[in-house]
């Protein structure tokens, strides 16, 4: 260990009421609370957010309240206002990253965010309408049993935070759209968030910062099974550096995949062990086949995903805080807890839909065959993407975005087919095709983007007296 | 006390001081040439972003240290690099000039006077720190 050996773990605090966590940066979020004490991030965000709420829907709401069809302006506003705050949280200080190199991953984002919000809406109806509210609580519920599932924190959260809060921004910003307009609409993209986030956490909560970041979904007899599977790890051990590196390189080829986005990755826990050791669960999707480019993970024979069950000592790296966020990423501080590793397992699912019964573990003594075969995927796909031109990446990753966000709950309820077929899911709507050409304009994406998606300046709200059944009629005026 | 050229964000510390000539990689096939000349190693590696796809297969092959104009340990290449435990320093700035990177308003100067000034230097890095990262002379 290095700079934080000898220190005390202090994270339970962090967990008792009137805890106000760390500050794990010095930016201050504002967002629709102009004129109020700036909000800052963490558990204390979390709590001055929804001192701020105007209804209840922030608190643990029932799952009577979950089931009805209707948002009230007042409900969406506060959803607005805390999945602003929330993504200021998790993306402002991400979004300090600059231009890629190699995938302009500015420019798809912001065409993804208003596709979405112009598409989604009708797909998650036509999905409510086949399965049922139950059957969307449902599809949340399944991640509680299972792994290498792309129902996860992420996905749940983008459904919300991405298709209503930056779709809507971004067309905000770029003047398409007043702050009325869509309104029945965006409590369809809500409203298929709350049922599978509900569902899936079951503790009346949505997301993870609403419980000090913590996404702690599996029974304790699903987590025996995995944990039953965890082979004791030595820092500075051969057997340590193979389970680190093929975490960060399987890790990497995720992010490569979902072309450099975070929707190849996918974290749960932290999980308290009997021994007080911590487990993160942490699932890498490596091969997913709907990506046309993926075939070179396909060729080097990868399953869709590999999960890791990472162990760690807190007491050895003094752990103050650890965040599991809305966005299925680990934060700890001290920051480096790779050192503080000391067991692991690793399990494969072949394809999406493969029967939990049929994952299987792989030794650690045995990850040298899947790491080589991780690093020859990522070369060959590094070598492809180089050579593709800004369109096809920007497109591509459009597609990345707008169908994989909502790929794992279309898949779950059996509607993607549909969606494929009757409502054309892989076109491009005319208008978003259209935006493509404003995009580089003015700087819309590098600098409008990160300054009113990210910092949440642009989330207005909707009026008072608004009509909830309100779509959008006029244009142009 | 030997000469501290550039600051920025520690993505984890570490007591891992890598050193290296500064090598700034400007495209993909910069990467892929490195990685095939065999001397990656040799190599502390400058680049602007801190996506991490850009460096994917130099990350994936061993890169010893990286140095970014931009970005932070939040950002997708700083969370990579604290999984491969490759020490990095985001958001470098010269100790020796005032131009500081701001988000959508800094200009290719700025990024133009880092990569002249750094390439080709004899460094090694120092992530003790919490929260800063010393690109220091190893001459």
């Amino acid at each position: 260990m290095t700079t934080t050996q000898g220190k005390r773990a202090t994270y339970k605090q962090r967990y008792q009421d009137g805890d106000e966590g760390l500050r794990f940066q010095e930016l201050t979020y504002t967002g629709n609370f102009v004129g109020m004490e700036p909000v800052t991030d963490g558990i204390k965000g979390d709590q001055m957010m929804k001192s701020r709420a105007k209804s209840g829907v922030l608190e643990k709401v029932s799952k009577e309240e979950v089931l009805k069809n209707q948002f009230t302006i007042d409900e969406l506003n506060d959803l607005n206002n805390y999945l602003a705050w929330n993504i200021w949280d998790v993306l402002v200080m991400r979004a300090t990253e600059g231009v890629s190199g190699m995938i302009p991953r500015q420019e798809y984002e912001i065409l993804a965010f208003m596709h979405e919000f112009y598409r989604w809406p009708e797909l998650l109806r036509m999905t409510t309408d086949e399965i049922g509210a139950q059957g969307v609580m449902d599809i949340g519920a399944s991640a509680r049993r299972e792994i290498g599932t792309k129902i996860n924190s992420v996905h749940d959260w983008a459904i919300g935070a991405v298709g209503f809060g930056m779709g809507r921004c971004g067309l905000l910003a770029l003047e398409a759209i007043g702050p009325d307009d869509y309104i029945e609409e965006s409590n369809e993209i809500l409203k298929f968030m709350q049922r599978v986030l509900w569902g899936k956490r079951q503790d009346g909560y949505l997301l993870n910062s609403q419980d000090r970041y913590r996404c702690q979904i599996h029974e304790p007899d699903f987590l025996a099974q995995l944990t039953s599977q965890v082979e004791p790890l030595e820092h500075g051990s051969p057997k340590h550096s193979a389970f680190t590196q093929f975490n960060a390189a399987a890790e990497l080829l995720s992010f490569l995949d979902h072309y450099d986005c975070r929707l190849g990755l996918g974290d749960t826990g932290p999980y308290e062990l009997p021994d007080g050791n911590l487990l993160i669960l942490r699932d890498l999707f490596v091969n997913e086949e709907v990506f046309h480019w993926s075939d070179v993970c396909e060729d080097a024979k990868l399953p869709h995903c590999y999960t890791l069950a990472l162990v760690i000592d807190p007491e050895r790296m003094g752990l103050n805080e650890i965040r599991v966020n809305d966005i299925s990423t680990t934060f700890t501080r001290p920051k480096n807890y790779i050192e503080a590793i000391v067991g692991g397992a690793v399990f494969a699912r072949e394809k999406w839909d493969t029967p939990m019964g049929e994952v299987y573990p792989i030794k650690i003594d045995d990850l040298g065959e899947h790491l080589g075969r991780v690093q020859t995927a990522t070369l060959k796909l590094y070598t492809k993407t180089s050579k593709m031109h800004r369109r096809d990446l920007i497109w591509n990753g459009q597609y990345v975005y707008y169908v994989d966000m909502i790929l794992p709950h279309l898949r779950k309820a059996g509607t993607y087919d549909k969606a494929c077929q009757d409502y054309d899911l892989w076109e491009i709507d005319q208008r978003v095709s259209n935006y493509y050409y404003d995009i580089t304009k003015r700087g819309f994406a590098q600098e409008t983007v990160p300054s009113k998606i990210f910092s949440g300046a642009g989330y207005l709200p909707f009026s008072d007296g608004a009509d909830v059944r309100r779509s959008k009629y006029r244009w142009g005026l | 006390m030997a000469d501290v050229l550039a600051e920025g964000y520690n993505v984890f510390d570490t007591s891992k001081s890598p050193s290296g000539t500064i090598k700034y990689l400007a495209s993909p096939a910069d990467v892929i040439g490195l990685i095939q000349s065999g001397k990656l190693q040799e190599h502390i590696l400058l680049v602007r972003g801190g996506t991490t796809t850009f460096l994917a297969p130099a990350l994936s092959m061993g890169a010893i240290g990286v140095i970014t104009m931009s970005g932070a340990p939040e950002s997708h290449l700083g969370i990579l690099s604290r999984e491969f435990q490759t020490p990095c320093v985001m958001t470098a700035h010269l100790t020796g000039s005032d131009s500081r990177y701001v988000v959508g308003n800094t200009d290719e100067a700025h990024f133009v006077e880092i990569a002249k000034e750094l390439d080709g230097k004899r460094v090694r890095l120092d992530c003790t720190d919490h929260e800063v990262g010393r690109v220091v002379a190893d001459d």
